[in-house]
């Protein structure tokens, strides 16, 4: 990684009168990945992100985005950052295209290209149908796509996504996952904002997680050398039961199911309690993880906190 | 706006560094493509076009209604050919500008709250266009807005005109400042919607400060008479004593001292410069006779002559004697005290500078308000 490139953040700090809405968080996203930015409802995500998109000011701690310092610095790093707000307001009399263009122009790009950049982003977000209808006819997930659509008017290196998904129906959340890999495959910098943690497990290379406005831990979703639970089922589960008892790993049994729970590191240790299960002659139906990786992260987080 | 060919600064996508700009830094582009988005918006909305129908018709009615009623009133009187356009006119002017003042805080106190309220100044800040661009662009666009009305009654300001009586250099000088008065106003209500949440504050803020300085300060004016008037002696050209006005002879006038009370309106009278009408008023050239000012009705006139006189106030000596008629001879002719002359003593200059004045400080505290990054943030808003 170049020193230079993606988003860092070190000891941001942001308070609204007696509120610490961001109290410490650092963060490293590194260009060609996707990071996920993951935390409950008022934990400070979205306010950290204006403060990353160059919108608001921290109180203390230093910003780099694109090498850029969105304090000192705050129109080169605004031109290298695309920012999608959670809240998305829009020129409700506009035309989906006339967003576009006007975003373009707003980014000094010339009107003919401007127009040309909309037309391809609109096919890109699958709203070339609905380009010239006004905005206020769009449903709330084209809304969302026009908002993402908004956001890489100028090509921008770094991404800002805040709750991306939030209101798309299931295509578009394919859609969405496998634009987001294609601008990380570009070499671009991009930071999702959820706390919809499924559907950051498919998209996401590491994660940060964030409570009450500090960073509690960073991880890498694709570490495999992370224990992780595994839900394991069989035809007969007092065979399965008995088997494990008599050799294998500690389990837990499912509380709301048929299946027990095995903690287990790597798909090679899942592999080879399977094929140990099936030699004993149990009946395995399913072995699959249980939850995502983030899921099950978090919720360890929690559960240190309290 | 697809034919437009201008070559602007094109995005850089090769992560080339545009050059860095600043909270004021301007541009043509930057400009047009905020008044742009501003006007296409308000265009698009049917509320706009209604309200400029009913302007248009209102102005209509009032000039119609004024005009119908001085031919009425000049044909009573047979043989009298005297060009009551002056009076219509300065009706018809005096009711734009009052219309203004009213709708012109309407078009601007909403921009910068209004959007922020629905979430999308945020996403214009988040673009290359600097803060004075956003501001700046705004302005434009409600200050077309509002033309756009006055524009509207200008085929009445001419009918009024070709009634007679009024310069048609006038018409110039009237339209300009009614102008820039709107544009003063629009500049105020935005700066306002930048520091107010609610788009209905900033709005009643801007029209307490159009009726402060509209009403409050002549009021303030009317009220400091008794504290400026104060008892002098002053010289008088006076009837000789123990005259009669019974003689036959004409009096013999001579210097006097009398105990008077003198109304030094020339240090209050820049409580009225600021008022719009006034600025309006006093910037048409000055004609005709200040003599047959009440005959003729032109209120505009009468106002530009009434704030000139108060700005020249006390001038010294008196003249008492000078004047009178006696067997149809003007007695005394000669008057040893110089006749008051207010053609010099322009307000609007002084009304326009600090009217401009505010509507700049609006601008400015706009702009601050919409530097990015944001330190401080209004009470009760939101960034995004």
């Amino acid at each position: 990684m170049t020193p230079d490139g993606g988003i860092r953040a070190q000891g941001v700090r942001r308070s609204f009168g007696p509120v610490h809405a961001v109290a410490d968080v650092d963060l490293v996203a590194a260009p060609g990945r996707v990071t996920a930015l993951i935390g409950p409802n008022g934990s400070g995500k979205t306010t950290l992100l204006l403060m990353l998109a160059g919108l608001l000011k921290p109180d203390a701690g230093t910003i780099r985005i694109a090498g850029a310092d969105p304090v000192t610095q705050n129109y080169v790093a605004r031109s290298r950052t695309g920012w999608m707000p959670d809240v998305f307001g829009t020129w409700d009399s506009l035309t989906a295209r006339e967003v576009l263009t006007t975003v373009a122009a707003a980014y000094r790009i010339d009107a003919a290209a401007g127009l040309a950049r909309a037309s391809e982003l609109l096919e890109l977000v699958h709203l070339s149908e609905l380009a010239d209808q006004p905005a206020h006819v769009l449903s709330r997930g084209q809304k969302q796509r026009l908002g993402l659509a908004r956001a890489l008017v100028h090509d921008p290196d770094v991404l800002l996504l805040d709750e991306p998904a939030s209101g798309l129906d299931p295509r578009s959340r394919v859609d969405l996952r496998v634009l987001v890999r294609r601008l990380a495959a570009e070499g671009k910098t991009v930071l999702v904002s959820s706390h919809v943690l499924t559907e950051l497990d498919e998209m996401a290379d590491d994660a940060v997680f964030i409570s009450r406005g500090r960073t509690v831990a960073t991880q890498s979703v694709a570490d495999g050398d992370r224990p992780r639970e595994w839900r394991l089922t069989g035809l007969d589960p007092e065979a399965l039961t008995a088997r494990l008892d008599e050799d294998g790993p500690a389990y837990r049994k499912e509380p709301d199911g048929p299946g027990v729970l095995v903690e287990l590191t790597g798909d090679a240790a899942a592999a080879a309690l399977l094929r140990s299960a099936i030699e004993a002659g149990i009946d395995v139906s399913s072995l699959a993880p249980a939850g995502g990786v983030l899921e099950q992260a978090y919720l360890a987080l929690e559960e240190e906190r309290r | 706006m697809s034919v437009d060919v201008e070559v602007v600064e094109s995005a850089q996508p090769d992560g080339v560094v545009p050059g860095e700009r600043g909270t004021w830094s301007l541009s043509w582009h930057g400009l047009r493509t905020v008044a742009v988005l501003e006007l296409r918006q308000r265009v698009r909305s049917t509320r706009w076009k209604t309200a400029l129908i009913v302007w248009f018709l209102m102005v209509g009615l009032i000039t119609l209604l004024t005009t119908g009623a001085f031919s009425i009133l000049s044909g009573d009187q047979p043989g009298s050919d005297e060009p009551f356009g002056g009076t219509v006119y300065s009706i018809v002017v005096g009711f734009v500008l009052f219309l203004g003042l009213l709708v012109a805080p309407a078009l601007s106190s909403g921009a910068i709250n209004g959007d922020r309220n629905a979430g999308t100044l945020a996403t214009l800040q988040v673009t290359l266009l600097s803060p004075a661009e956003i501001v700046l662009g705004k302005l434009a666009a409600s200050w077309i807005a509002a033309l756009a009305f006055l524009v509207a009654s200008i085929p009445f300001l001419v009918w009024a005109l070709v009634g007679g009586g009024v310069n048609w250099l006038a018409l110039l000088t009237t339209v300009l400042m009614l102008a820039l008065m709107l544009g003063v106003v629009c500049a105020i209500g935005l700066g306002f919607s930048a520091i107010v949440s609610k788009t209905s504050g900033s709005a009643v803020l801007t029209y307490l400060t159009v009726g402060g300085i509209t009403a409050v300060l002549p009021i303030l004016f009317g009220l400091l008479v008794p504290a400026t008037t104060t008892t002098e002696s002053v010289r008088v050209w006076d009837v000789e004593p123990g005259y009669t006005w019974e003689e036959t002879t004409a009096p013999e006038c001579e210097w006097q001292t009398h105990e008077v009370d003198v109304w030094h309106s020339e240090r209050t009278w820049w409580l009225l410069a600021p008022n719009p009408f006034v600025v309006v008023a006093d910037a048409q050239p000055l004609n005709g006779d200040p003599e047959q000012l009440s005959e003729e009705g032109n209120m505009l006139a009468v106002l530009q002559y009434g704030v000139r006189y108060a700005r020249t106030g006390d001038t010294g000596p008196q003249d008492w004697c000078s004047g009178y008629v006696m067997d149809g001879n003007t007695i005394q002719p000669d008057s040893p005290v110089e006749p008051v002359k207010v053609s010099d003593q322009l307000v609007w200059p002084w009304g326009l500078g600090f009217d401009l004045l505010l509507g700049a400080a609006g601008v400015v505290v706009a702009v601050n308000r919409l530097r990015v990054p944001t330190a401080e943030l209004p009470q009760g808003t939101r960034v995004a």
